[in-house]
């Protein structure tokens, strides 16, 4: 009987604990928040807020993207440089336009064209990664890698290597407008709306249709899911064409706010959503995650960051604290993994 | 047993047709490039021939010079080019080393010492002229440059200095001390000597950086009234530049001026103020870029320190050619002073280059 009691209580504070290990990354983000609120009374302000959905929003949308790449246990190491190419095409097109040698013509494009040809460079990029990986079994890591450098290098052939400045279009073309992505829409940045929508369509897809079903399936196991029908390849190849999509999209709003596309554009932040993802408790090696998740671990990145800047403290001090922070957050999902074996066990005992 | 035997002598035969069509490349490698300067080759064997006859005679006094790796190329290199100043150093010496006669070749080092070896390597197999280097690393880069000065090939350092001397036969960098004290003095006069104040700085593990932050301040500091309230660290990057200005102006909406490391940064910062609403800010930055220059005319930057990185590329290659002729430049360490670019002469630059 005594045992019974204790065996209880123990079972009920276990969930308890489960509960807190679930949702830890908001509970962070909270810690956080407040945190800096009581540090810097400027911090708790709407102002602020929708300063950092904007910067949330560029390594955010990347972290969506890259989410589904590994739930379906890949990585995505172009995205960085994706953005940094489709800064330069596109500052390039409305820019300079496109040129055509044996024509003798330079084209310019309509605003609207410009971003969806930005949009299918991304996808193009994503598709060849995707191919490359699943037709010619290159391991994700080198594929991506190879074509990180590749985009890169690309980016700074573009320009030779130079800055296209103030982009802002010229009347007489038609083509400007293109600042809206980087503008506001009221107190609300572009940015941060694009985040919002591509976070509800991703976790859409994610949890209620069948292709979403498909890419945590293939994560997970992809043998038996080969053989229970599904066809991987294909969904592999889909998930990194929306990480490409992403990136694109990201390249395409970071030239914006900036008025300018640097080729080095977007060095390295592929570590930024990778370490978004991660932090929302999606598993490297696959299978599991959650946009929603994601988004979180995105605003704790941002919240750290510029949390930090505004409160005057060293970017030497805030890279040591990410760092602590990502590795905590995994030790923690590991932790919470154990547990849930450890129940699942439990509870299969005590049916018997 | 005859068979592996075979298998062997095909494998000779085969690498030594490779061996001699490799050989044969380097031949008509060698052709081309002798037909293409024939003048000047003839020139510098000449010029080669004068220096062992000089240094029997007058050069006995002075160190004896490094009489180059026998071909005319110049070797540049830099930093990546996705920095227009680094672009600049390239083209300069590419331009003024063909003037000269030379072959130029270009390639980026990214800031990667390691990388920057293997370079300096390729250099000494291709018997290099002499080397323009723009380092990765003030005392990471001592090495390699020994080793090419081993191999007789002259390095002429531009922009940034090393550690040491004696290793490289120049070292030609803008003044960044006097540059960042001099533009800060214009800030300070815009300013009205009073005020709030933000500093962005570049990599902090660089020493222009440091340099640049302490002589901005050895002039800013005289004056209380000047408060510095936030200083940040964007690693020379725009973005992030753009994203910490608008923290920092979110933490402190009254500042009035903003003093960065460099151009790129400058060019962030005045990004996020416009899109804040404050073109008012008083912004410098240093390097004297084209992107710099077009705020100042817009009135969205105060100034910028010109660092006459295009004059200093090519006294280097200028200094090399003579000192394959002969005569070693006067001085190794040689500053080359900057030149505050306000809206009053921002007029007369262009592609970092200042005609007055």
């Amino acid at each position: 009987m005594g045992a019974d009691v204790k065996s209880g209580a123990k079972k009920d504070n276990s969930k308890f604990i489960m509960t807190l290990l679930k949702g830890r990354t908001f509970i962070v983000l909270i810690v956080l928040l407040v945190f800096f609120s009581i540090v810097n009374d400027k911090f708790l302000a709407v102002t602020t807020l929708t300063m950092l959905a904007k910067h949330v929003a560029l390594y955010g949308i990347l972290a969506i993207g890259m989410t589904f790449v590994i739930i379906t246990s890949g990585i995505d190491l172009s995205v960085g440089s994706v953005v940094g190419l489709v800064g330069m095409l596109v500052g390039g097109m409305i820019q300079e336009g496109v040129t055509i040698n044996s024509l003798g013509v330079t084209l310019y494009f309509s605003v609207p064209v410009i971003v969806v040809i930005g949009l299918l460079v991304g996808c193009f990029v994503g598709w060849v990664n995707g191919l490359i990986i699943t037709k010619l079994n290159v391991a994700p890591f080198i594929t991506t890698l190879g074509t990180m450098y590749i985009c890169r290098g690309l980016a700074n052939l573009r320009s030779g290597g130079a800055t296209f400045s103030s982009i802002q279009g010229y009347e007489g073309l038609g083509n400007t407008g293109f600042k809206v992505m980087g503008s506001s829409v009221g107190i609300i940045p572009v940015g941060a709306i694009f985040l919002l929508v591509l976070a509800v369509i991703g976790a859409v897809l994610l949890r209620k249709t069948a292709f979403g079903w498909h890419v945590l399936a293939v994560g997970g196991n992809e043998k038996s899911s080969r053989l229970s029908g599904i066809k991987t390849d294909r969904i592999k190849i889909y998930a990194y064409v929306i990480s490409g999509f992403c990136a694109a999209l990201v390249g395409m709003i970071n030239t914006a706010q900036l008025a300018a596309a640097h080729p080095a554009s977007g060095d390295s932040w592929e570590m930024n959503a990778i370490a978004a993802a991660v932090l929302g408790g999606t598993s490297m090696s696959g299978g599991s995650g959650s946009i929603i998740g994601t988004i979180v671990g995105a605003f704790v990145i941002g919240v750290i960051n510029d949390g930090m800047t505004m409160c005057g403290v060293s970017e030497f001090w805030q890279k040591v604290i990410r760092g602590v922070v990502i590795i905590l957050a995994v030790v923690v999902d590991q932790m919470q993994r154990n547990m849930q074996e450890k129940m699942a066990l439990q509870s299969r005992n005590e049916n018997k | 047993m005859e068979k592996m035997g075979g298998f062997w002598m095909k494998k000779k035969i085969l690498s030594a047709i490779l061996g001699a069509a490799m050989v044969g490349c380097l031949f008509v490698g060698c052709g081309e490039e002798a037909t293409d300067t024939a003048e000047s080759s003839a020139e510098s064997t000449q010029a080669e021939a004068d220096d062992t006859a000089g240094e029997a005679s007058a050069e006995t006094s002075t160190a004896e010079l490094l009489p180059g790796g026998g071909s005319n190329i110049i070797y540049c290199i830099t930093p990546s080019t996705s920095n227009v100043y680094f672009k600049t150093v390239q083209d300069i010496c590419t331009s003024e080393g063909e003037s000269l006669g030379y072959e130029v070749k270009c390639f980026s080092h990214d800031d990667d010492a390691a990388a920057q070896s293997d370079l300096f390597d390729q250099a000494i197999a291709d018997g290099a002229a002499f080397i323009v280097c723009d380092n990765a690393g003030a005392d990471a880069s001592i090495e390699a440059i020994q080793r090419a000065a081993d191999a007789g090939i002259p390095t002429f350092l531009v922009d940034r200095e090393i550690n040491t001397t004696g290793v490289a036969v120049a070292q030609l960098v803008a003044d960044n001390a006097q540059g960042a004290a001099a533009i800060a003095e214009s800030w300070v006069d815009a300013m009205g000597y009073e005020g709030k104040y933000a500093e962005l700085l570049g990599l902090e593990s660089d020493t222009n950086c440091q340099v640049r932050s302490e002589n901005f301040h050895s002039v800013i500091d005289q004056y209380e009234d000047l408060e510095m309230v936030a200083q940040q660290s964007a690693n020379w990057d725009q973005t992030e530049a753009y994203e910490k200005t608008e923290a920092i102006l979110q933490a402190n909406p009254d500042i009035k001026g903003i003093i960065c490391g460099n151009d790129t940064m400058a060019c962030g910062a005045a990004a996020a103020c416009k899109d804040a609403g404050r073109e008012d800010m008083l912004i410098i930055g240093v390097d004297g870029s084209d992107d710099a220059a077009a705020l100042i005319k817009e009135g969205r930057m105060v100034g910028t320190a010109l660092q006459q990185i295009a004059y200093i590329t090519q006294l280097a290659v200028q200094q090399g050619d003579a000192y394959l002729n002969g005569t070693a430049p006067e001085e190794e360490k040689q500053l080359v002073p900057c030149i505050a670019i306000t809206s009053d002469n921002v007029d007369n630059l262009s592609s970092f280059v200042y005609t007055e």
